[in-house]
This record gives C-alpha cells, structure tokens and sequence, in this order.
C-alpha cells in the first residue's frame, strides 16, 4: 500500500486559485461546492504586514476521525491508503461531515458526502492530483511517503514540515514546509 | 489585526458548521423522552414487586407511548438523510467505533424490545386488541418472562438516553460537543423528561407523585451537571472556552442561545420549586389523592421539564456547530 | 405430434434465425447497466480567457469540453493553467452566452433586442455602412477592438477604406511602456513582456501584483524565483500578494512612482552602483542623466514617496549590488497618469544602467527568428481619402491607434463626422474612461455594431449584435510566440459552434462579402488560410494541429554574448538614455518628476487592479468563475474606517470628485492600503441585465473614472486621478 502525502511550500504559493478551479472540472463537482481552498491570511499593522497564502484540502488522515463516524462503511481507506467515500453506501446522515475537523468534506446536492479524492481516477493513471498539475507555483507537491526517492520524502526529511491542527490527533497526510530552516546540506 | 480570506468554501462548514437541525433536534429530545420512559416504566414495574400484571395494567400507556415517540423520533433521523434508500447498508455491517452504527442498530434494538415490553405487560383482557392471533401468542410467552423484559427495557432505555449524548461527544472536531460531561447530561435530562412524561400521562395518582419526587433528583442532577458542563469547557483550552461563548454572549447574534440558558435555568427549576411545593403539602404522609390544582401543578412542573430538556437540546445541537475546532 | 424432419428443419431454421437475431438483443440486455466507455479525445488549442494565450489542450469526451489543461509544451503554460483558464469551461457553457444575432428595436443605447437571423443581421450592417459610405465616407466608420477579431475586422475596415481603428489596449493599458521601451531601445519590451523572472536575484515590482494579475507563466516563474531567495522589492500603496512576497514592501504615495525611480538612479549613480561598462558599450547620454537626477535625491523623494530615504538608500543598494540579475520590472497597465511614458522612460533608463537588459534576471533578448508576415489578403487597401483621426496629434501614438482621439472625433464631429462604431471583443463601457462621453458618442452615430460572445455593458447598447463563438469553438490566427525562443501557436475548435454563433473570420467574411469585399476574403474557411499561411512559413499544418505548438529552439538567444550582440534600432544605433527623438518633438529627453495633484482632506485616491479569478469584467459572469468573487470590495484603511465608523462587510457606496455615485459595495476593512487611497478590482457591477450572475454586483470603477489626463507624447491615459468620498449605503 503507498503512502500518498502531498506537501505545500507555502512560500511558493501565490494564490492564483487555479486550483479550487482545476479540481472542480476534473472532478465534476457542483456549482457551489469545493474540494480544495485557498486562505489568506495577513497580519500585522500598516506598514507591517505579513502574509500566509495556503491551500486546504482534506489531509487523508492516517487517524481519520470520518472513517470512524461513518455507519454504513462508505467513508473508507481504500486499498492505495487514501479515504475514499463509497457514494452508493453513503446514507447522507452528515456524521462525517461533523466529525471532520478541518472542513474538507460537505454534502452534494444529491444527498451524499463528498470530498478531495486525491484524485484517485488519475493516480491509477499514473498523473497527478489535478491541484497539484495546474499548481502555478508548484507549491502543491505529491507523492509516495514510502518511496525514499519521492520528492515528498526529499523534502520531508530536509524541511521543518508543520500539519493542521496537530493535537486534533488525526496524523494528517498533508505537510506544510517551511523553507527557512533546512536541515543538511546534501 | 488578523485579516482571513478563504476562497472556496463550503456553506455547510463556512464561516460556521450547519450540518444538523431542527430535525436531529427533535430525533434527540423524542430519543431521549423516549428513553426516558422505558427507563421510569421499568424502574416502576421491577420496583413493585411481583406484583399481578393487572396491578400495573395502567402502566402499559407508558410502553405505548415510548414506543409511538421513538417510531416517531427515528422518523425525523430518516428525514434528515440525505440518501435514505441507502440505509440498508448500515445493516450490513456494523462499526462499533461509530455512534451512527450504534444508532442504526440500536434504535431498532430499542423499539424491539419496547414492543416486546408491550406484549409482556398488555393486561389478559386487553389481549384481543392485538387483532393478529400469533402476536396473541407471542404475549401470552412473554407474559411469564416479563422481568427480564423489563431489566432489558430498562438497559436499552440507558443505552438509549445516553447514546445520543455519546453520538455528540463523539465528533472531536466540535468542541462544544467533545468531552465526558455531555453523555451524563444527555442521559439525566432523558431521565428527567422521561419522568416529567410518565407524571402527566399517568393515571393513578400514587404514580404521578412517586414520578414527581424522583424528578425533583433528576432535576438537581441535570442542574448540576449542566453547571459542570459549561464550567468544564470554560477552564478548557481556548477552542472550547470559545465553544462556550454563544451562551454568555450579549450580541445579537448570539443572544438566543443566552436566552436559552436562562430559560433552562428559569424553568428548571421553577419546575423544582412548584414540585417541592407539592412534596411540602404531603410531607404529612401521601394519603392517595389529588386535588385539581395540585394535578394542574404537577403537570405544568412536567411541561417545564420537557420545555427545558427541547430548549437544552436544540441550544447544544446549534450553539455546538458555531465553533470550531480550529 | 409427429415431428417430420421438414418440421424439424422449419423448427430449428426458425429457432437459429431468432437466435441469431437476438443475439444483439441478449448482448445488448447484459450490457444494460454497463455504459460504453468513451475515449476522451485530447485537442490542442490557444486560450483566450485573457491576453497570455496559453496552450490548452482540452478533453472532449461525447462532444462535450470536460476538461482544460496546460499544454507541456506551450512557454506560456507549461503544462499549467490559471483560474480563468480553466474556467474557460464555464465560458462555453454560460447560459447567458449571446446565441443569435441581434437586433435594437428601440432608441440607441435602449438594448430592446429582437432575435435576427445571420442574413437579416449581417444586410442591415452592411446597408447601413454603404449609406454611411455615400453620405459622408469610408473613413467615417472606426474600429474599437481587441483580442484575436481584430484581425478580421482591422482586414474588413481597412478593405472597406477607413484608417481610424483603435486597440483599447495601446491607449489605456500597455502603450506607455511600449512607446517608452521603443524610444530607448529601439523597440518594445515584447507583448509577452520579456522578462527573465525566474533567474532574477532582485525583482522590482512597481505596481504590478503578480499572483492577482494571474499571467501564468509570469506567476510561474515568479514563485520560482521567491522560492530560490530572490529579493522582491514591491513600490505599491496596496500591500499586495506579490507585497506578501516581498523582502522591502514600500507603500508608495500613489503618483510618485517616478520619484522614486529618479532617486534609485540618483542612488545608483552616485554610489558608482551602475554597470560601467555595459553602459560605456551600449549606450548615450549617460551624462545628461547623471545631471538630471542630481537634485533627485533619496531626501527629496521621502518628501514626495512617503518613503523614508534610508529606505531608498538600502533598496538602491540592493539593485546595484546585484545587477545585472536586476529585473526592473516594465509592468503592463500603465495608464496611470499624465507623465506616463516619462515613469517607463525612467523604468528604461535604468534598466539600461543596471546592465540588464540582455542579461539573465533581466530583459531577455528576441528570438533570432523571424518569419515574413502573411496577410489575409494580397490585395492592397484602398488608400484612405482622408487623414485617419485614430492617432490625434501625439507623435509616439503607436500603430494601434488611440481610443479617445476616435471618441473625441465621433463628439466633435472634428475633422469630420464619424458616423458608425465596430466595438469588437471589448467592452466599452468598462475599458474607456469617462462613461458619459461615452454613451454621448454613440448617440451620433448611424450605426453601432457589437461583435462579442457575452452581452456585456458595451454589447447592449448596440444597433446590431453580432455573436462571436468562444475561442474553444473556432479558428483564429496564428500566434507568433516570442517568449525565449520563436514558437507558433495554433487555435482551432474544440467543439462545434454551439447556439447560432460563428467564429469571427466568418462574420467578417461573410459582411466582406455583402459590402462588395468578396477580393480580400478570398480562402473559403480559415483553416484553409491557416494552411497556407503554415506552407508559406514552411510548418506543417497537420504536426501544428497535433501538438498545438511547434517551436524553434534554436532561435532562443536570450542574453548577450560574443557571438550575440544585440542590435538597437534606435537612431544612434545605441540604448538611448538620453533621447534626442523625444527633445526634437518637445518633450523632456530625459524624465523629470512632476507633482500630481494628491487628495484633499476627507477624499481618497481610487486605485484599481486584478483579481487571479477574473479577467476584467469578461468573467465576472462565468459561472465557474463567478462564485469564487462574486463581487468586489472597497479596499479601506483600517484607521479610516474606524474613524468613520463603518463596520467589515457593509455596505457602502463610492462618490467621485464630479458627484457620480458607484453602486453599493462591501466594505474590505484593512491595513493592507494606505490611508489616502480606496482600491477595487477593476470590472465588476455590470449594468447588462442580460449577464444574470453579475448584474450590478460590486461597484464599477470605470464609472467612477470621470475624468482623466492625456500625456502628449502618445496620448496615453491616466485613469489614476479620480477621487472618491465614502458614504454608507442607504
């Protein structure tokens, strides 16, 4: 089983939004509904401000608090480690929606939940999550955490890497890295 | 000054969570009622004891009422589904780390046994109106094990007013919801309506004062549990002090949820007063009957009851989906 | 029953033949609930949801676009595509497309449209032409255009005989630069402006916000060079996504910029920060700017930048130390004020004595390649009879021509009347300043036509609406791409037209050829031209509509070397930091700063820019768009507001020096903008009732911008010196 992850260089983020956009067309999702988002946040006092700019999305935790809510079994870790939701099992009682705390999941008009699938029709292809294609920045990077040679483990063994929400205890799959302190020189 | 800016988000989860409503609101307090009078009708049942079941023939409106409360509250779950046709799949499979799991199978379980309860205490003369002659049957088998029907009902209304609690406390990205006070209050407040039920429908009026006296504890316990529920959460950390804002919050916004604090804390236990009020009167001995205005009094003390334990539920189901984890 | 062998072989024929027959029926029943899987068809094509044209290559599966992406292979993409890129989606499906032809059944400007067909449409224009033509003259018809229909309809217009056309792009957006960069070195800094972000180790941003301004490559390459550790030194009164980038953020007292750059070089020369040799090499009248930014010190622009000289110091240092890795950034939109060409000039100038154009970081050089034009026709144009009006009398107006010269004629009636409009693929209303000359113009004329594909502002008040399809559903023009090396770019459908719209080339051709103009339209579908135009430059058509994108990579030769000297078609033959063309028309050969008018007390400044999911008012209405920014805000300082009193969110509206009132917007509480100033993202709060989704939505700077500077030199526009009073909406 992989161990897909997804990595964001902040730094590197510019917040062109081309992602919420990418992913809504190669998923289909509906008018209103997003998968992925992109925050802003500035701090400080004029004329010293600072700014964060960060995509969200949902972070595949390895403790997910969604998979335990679920009744029937559609919110489930599928065989390539991602949470995936079996739509046809799900009953649309919103349990997941309420037990997920970082907001990546929502309800469809069709009555079901919905989430960031990382893409999993791609993956099998071999692409990218469509977020991470279309990246202007590249501040999306993607791939296998069990792969030593993965730019994901590349960086995470040289980065300061940070997840949401830490002490929720879900063990997000989503890093953010800051650049300022890298460890090693190789 | 922190300026937030977040392109693409989801009106069910921004800027607040609304995932559940009035309809999860109603499921929860008919729940809790519910169970709260299978738990009253088999503490009455095992507490007398041995007694003929044409002694406590009249208890059977309490198990019909539940039974028709719960039908009726498990209605309202299946109405907030957003894909009912689905539902069979929970009864495929069983996730015991999910409440909804616990629910799906649960409720069932209790309605079940309720049912069971119903044909173990319905009186002989009454057995015609089951109509069906093999549910006849099955009443008169279970006739002779009423008791460890009743001990069943009693466990299953447990389960049932403390697994709503327990569903709440569950979900760890709410923390308004998120800790161990929740489940025990859930559970007393069931109790207490449960009982403020059994006062208003029950007929005999040794009954309706036993209720009453067991309500004033329940109603004590719910006041101190409700007390120790907001005063755990204030000396949390900041995400669930901030849970706790909505209800000491002057703003327009918020301010019903302050309103439903102090009408919990207005009808409680005024409902408390008029029933000490009652138990004053009697304090020379029960002598077995009830004037107009003492009755009148008992029941709207159960009406209060029940107002607090809807306005306590519907305050948590909304104040809790205001904050958020992060 | 006895069963004869004739029955039997009846029977058995009888039951073969059915099952034979039935097969496909039993076939087809264990099919029921499998769907045939339908291969996606890739198409390669160029974007068009702003003026980058990046390679798409979009995915159609059962004749629907599902999905658009970056072409690898295309420079301006990279196998990447911004918010409106892949919107363009929404573009195709937007239900409040235009479908059909239009008419206007009431008053001019009155947009009371009655459903035409093509030939009802297309006689009325051409009639109307023909009387406009024997009345007064050809040239009495101009041109206001943009994006790729200028091609056909510049060819239609000119065939026709009138000179007076206008690209709302040279006078209102990029021709100061332009004009600017070709005076000094001898031709402009590139529609895909040439800079070398990605190996830039200083980038300076004056203005421009890259990451809100979404340009693809740019912002690629932009966060490439942030994540390698380039400095970025941002001159902005908003503290932008690129100010969020930045090492320096200096919040620069709009209309002061030149103050600025005057006082960097000031810095840079005094402290023998220039690139000495480079300028001894390439260029003249270094002198005469040394003399010239003598009294432009760091001290004397605190005074005017609110920038303290410390400040101004350091950040010159920083650009010296590193040149010549220095981008300088040309920015795009420069119709700021009445000195316009005079700030790029200075932008110029210093480029030059950083050494970095040619260099790495800096300005990189053309491509080496150069393939000889091919026109639609070979027929010449009829020479005009009368002088054109569309440059009005500024020496450095550019060949694009200048809108308000054309708005001011079709007023005047001065030198002669013009009597008809083309508004093709811009919208008027929101693009040209001064919405009341505007919608006074158009009252004098005969006819006004509209080709576009959404109904906006400018699209309703036309006679008669011509539907353009989107750019996934035609051909257009070849694309020279002059990024580092030469490419050629293709645009070709995606999907059929859909609804009754047609490509542009169609609707010029087919209007050529009621106006008797059938000889300068002589291909019969562009593909056809297309070809041609491919045979003629040696490129294989089927190879181009394969990949969408064939490149030349060995024209790319981007930086100075020994073998690649770079040639400046300047009269000196040289960088000219000193500019004789400029002082023999009158104007000041090297720039010298001159005060703006500053608001008063109680009035700010209204500022406009990008937004990363829009592109101007052409998306606000796209569904997959529109609900990322639904409407803009009003960028207000913090301390403003609190003086005022207003609260976050609110609504509030705009009142302009001339007492135009904008329509209510939010409020946007922060301290990312200085006092003096108000911001909004330029577009929104169209007045169409037709465009569903943003009808009124957000306020419309253009409104607000009543008044406006010419600068003499190209006519260029200042659209930056309109000031506005906050009140709360009631």
């Amino acid at each position: 089983m992989p161990r897909y992850v997804m990595v964001i260089d902040v730094e590197r983020c510019i917040g062109c939004m081309a992602c919420i956009v990418a992913c809504k067309k190669e998923n289909n999702v509906a008018d209103g509904y997003f998968r992925t988002r992109v925050v802003e946040e500035v701090r400080g006092e004029f004329p010293y401000l600072r700014m964060e700019l960060r995509s969200e999305l949902c972070n595949h935790c390895e403790n997910a608090p969604c998979i335990d809510a679920c009744p029937t079994g559609a919110s489930h870790r599928a065989k390539n480690g991602t949470v995936q939701i079996d739509k046809q099992k799900c009953i649309g009682c919103k349990a997941c929606i309420l037990a997920c705390p970082y907001d990546a999941r929502y309800s469809t008009p069709e009555g079901v939940a919905d989430k960031c699938t990382f893409c999993e029709h791609r993956l099998k292809e071999g692409k990218k999550p469509a977020c991470v294609e279309t990246c202007l920045g590249k501040s999306r990077i993607f791939g296998d955490l069990d792969d030593p040679n993965s730019e994901v483990s590349q960086l995470l063994k040289k980065y300061d890497a940070s997840v949401r929400l830490e002490f929720a205890g879900t063990s997000p799959r989503v890093f953010y890295i800051n650049k300022k302190f890298a460890g090693g020189s190789l | 000054m922190i300026e937030l800016s977040i392109t693409g988000t989801n009106a069910i989860t921004f800027p607040h969570l609304e995932v559940w409503d009035w309809r999860i609101v109603i499921y929860l307090f008919l729940g809790g009622l519910s169970a709260g009078i299978m738990v009253m009708y088999s503490i009455a049942n095992l507490h007398i004891p041995k007694q003929p079941v044409e002694e406590i023939a009249p208890c059977i409106r309490a198990p019909f009422i539940s039974f028709i409360i719960l039908a009726v509250g498990a209605q309202f779950i299946i109405f907030d589904l957003g894909s009912p046709f689905h539902l069979y799949w929970g009864y495929l499979t069983f996730n015991p780390l999910s409440l909804m799991s616990w629910g799906t199978w649960g409720v069932p379980a209790v309605l079940l046994a309720n049912g069971l309860y119903i044909l173990a205490v319905i009186p002989k003369e009454q057995r015609y109106r089951l109509k069906f002659p093999f549910l006849i049957k099955i009443s008169e088998k279970l006739t002779l094990n009423m008791r460890p029907i009743t001990k069943l009902n009693f466990a299953l209304g447990i389960f049932l007013g403390i697994y709503t609690g327990v569903l709440l406390s569950s979900f760890s990205a709410i923390p308004l919801w998120n800790n161990a006070t929740l489940p025990i209050l859930f559970l007393v407040s069931a109790l207490s309506s449960g009982a403020a039920m059994i006062v208003i429908i029950a007929k005999k009026a040794e009954i309706k004062f036993l209720f009453t006296k067991i309500d004033i504890w329940l109603i004590v316990a719910e006041l101190v549990v409700i007390a120790l529920f907001f005063y755990g959460l204030y000396s949390s950390p900041a995400p669930y002090k901030k849970a706790i804002a909505p209800f000491f919050s002057l703003t327009s916004e918020h301010f019903i949820f302050t309103i439903a604090l102090i009408a919990i804390f207005l009808l409680l236990p005024l409902a408390l007063r008029i029933k000490l009020g009652e138990l004053k009167e009697f304090k020379d001995g029960f002598h077995g009957e009830f004037t107009k205005a003492q009755i009148l009094r008992m029941n709207i003390a159960a009406i209060l009851v029940l107002a607090g334990t809807l306005i306590l539920r519907a305050a948590i189901v909304y104040a809790g989906q205001l904050t958020k984890l992060s | 029953m006895n069963l004869t062998r004739r029955d039997f072989l009846k029977i058995a024929a009888v039951t073969g033949g059915i099952a034979v027959a039935g097969t496909p029926v039993v076939k087809s029943v264990l099919a029921l609930g499998k769907k045939p899987v339908l291969l996606p068809q890739y198409v390669p094509t160029t974007c068009e949801m702003c003026f980058w044209r990046c390679g798409v290559i979009a995915k159609v599966v059962d004749g629907k676009v599902v999905k658009l992406d970056g072409n690898p292979i295309h420079p301006n993409s990279r196998g990447k595509l911004c918010a409106r890129g892949h919107g363009g989606i929404g573009l195709l499906y937007d239900p409040d497309r235009l479908k059909t032809p239009l008419i206007n059944t009431g008053s001019r400007g009155e947009g009371k449209f009655k459903k035409a067909s093509w030939d009802e449409a297309l006689g009325y224009v051409a009639d109307k032409m023909q009387k406009i033509k024997e009345k007064y003259s050809a040239e009495s018809i101009a041109l206001l255009t943009h994006g790729t229909v200028s091609t056909y309809f510049l060819h239609l217009l000119q065939a026709f005989g009138s000179p007076n056309f206008a690209m709302p792009s040279f006078a209102l957006c990029r021709g100061a630069r332009d004009v600017a960069f070709e005076v000094t070195y001898g031709e402009n800094v590139g529609n895909y402006e040439r800079v070398d972000i990605q190996n830039s180790k200083v980038i300076v941003l004056m203005g421009s916000h890259y990451g809100e301004n979404a340009h693809n490559s740019l912002c690629q390459e932009f966060a490439e060079a942030v994540s390698k550790g380039a400095i970025v030194i941002v001159a902005d009164p908003r503290f932008s996504t690129a100010a969020g980038k930045a090492k320096y953020w200096l919040p620069i007292k709009p209309a002061t910029d030149l103050a600025l750059l005057l006082s960097w070089i000031n810095v840079i020369i005094n402290e023998g920060l220039y690139d000495k040799e480079y300028v001894a090499k390439y260029t003249v009248g270094f002198n005469e700017v040394a003399n010239s930014v003598k009294e432009y010190t760091p001290e004397w622009a605190q005074k005017e930048t609110d920038i303290p000289a410390n400040l101004i110091i350091e950040t010159a240092r920083i650009i010296g130390k590193n040149k010549p890795n220095v981008l300088i950034n040309p920015g795009r939109h420069t119709a700021w004020y009445s000195d316009n060409v005079q700030r790029l000039r200075a932008v110029a100038i210093l480029i030059a004595l950083l050494g970095s154009y040619g260099k790495p970081g800096g300005i990189y050089l053309n491509p080496s390649k150069k393939l000889e034009p091919v026109f639609l026709s070979e027929k010449d144009y009829p020479e005009p009879q009368k002088p054109s009006i569309n440059k009005g009398n500024y020496p450095f107006a550019g060949e694009e021509g200048v809108t308000h010269s054309i708005v001011k004629a079709t007023l005047t009636e001065n030198p002669y009347p013009i009597k008809g409009w083309f508004i093709t693929q811009t919208n008027i209303m929101k693009a040209m300043p001064n919405q009341k000359d505007t919608l006074k113009a158009i009252q004098k004329l005969d006819l006004l036509v509209a080709v576009d594909i959404m109904p906006y502002d400018g699209v309703m008040l036309a006679d008669v609406v011509l539907p353009e399809c989107t750019y996934l559903e035609r051909h257009d023009d070849l694309f020279t791409v002059k990024e580092k090396a030469f490419g050629i770019s293709l645009r070709q459908p995606v999907v059929q037209p859909m609804y009754d719209t047609k490509p542009g080339w169609w609707i010029a051709k087919e209007l050529g050829k009621r106006l008797g103009l059938d000889d300068y339209f002589t291909w019969n579908t562009f593909e056809d031209f297309l070809k041609m135009k491919c045979k003629a430059w040696g490129i294989d058509y089927s190879e181009l509509a394969k990949k969408g994108y064939i490149s030349f990579p060995e024209s790319e030769k981007p930086y100075i070397t020994a073998d690649n000297e770079p040639k400046f078609k300047t009269p000196s033959g040289k960088i000219e930091l000193y500019s004789k063309e400029l002082k023999e028309k009158g104007f000041d050969p090297v720039p010298k700063y001159t005060k703006h008018e500053q608001p008063q007390e109680g009035w700010f400044r209204l500022i406009y820019g990008r937004a990363p999911v829009h592109t101007f008012s052409r998306t606000t209405n796209n569904p997959s768009l529109w609900e990322l920014m639904k409407e803009n805000t009003a960028w207000v300082n913090a301390k403003v507001a609190k003086r005022m009193g207003l609260e976050n969110g609110e609504y509030i509206v705009l009142i302009n020096q001339d007492g135009v009132k904008s329509n209510k917007v939010r409020i946007k509480i922060t301290e990312r903008i200085r006092p003096d100033c108000v911001y909004l993202v330029h577009g929104f709060s169209t007045t169409s009732k037709l465009l569903k989704k943003a009808y009124l939505r957000g306020a419309d700077d253009q409104q607000l911008i009543t008044r406006y500077t010419i600068e003499p030199i190209a006519g260029t526009v200042g659209m930056r010196v309109n000031f506005v009073k906050i009140a709360r909406e009631v």
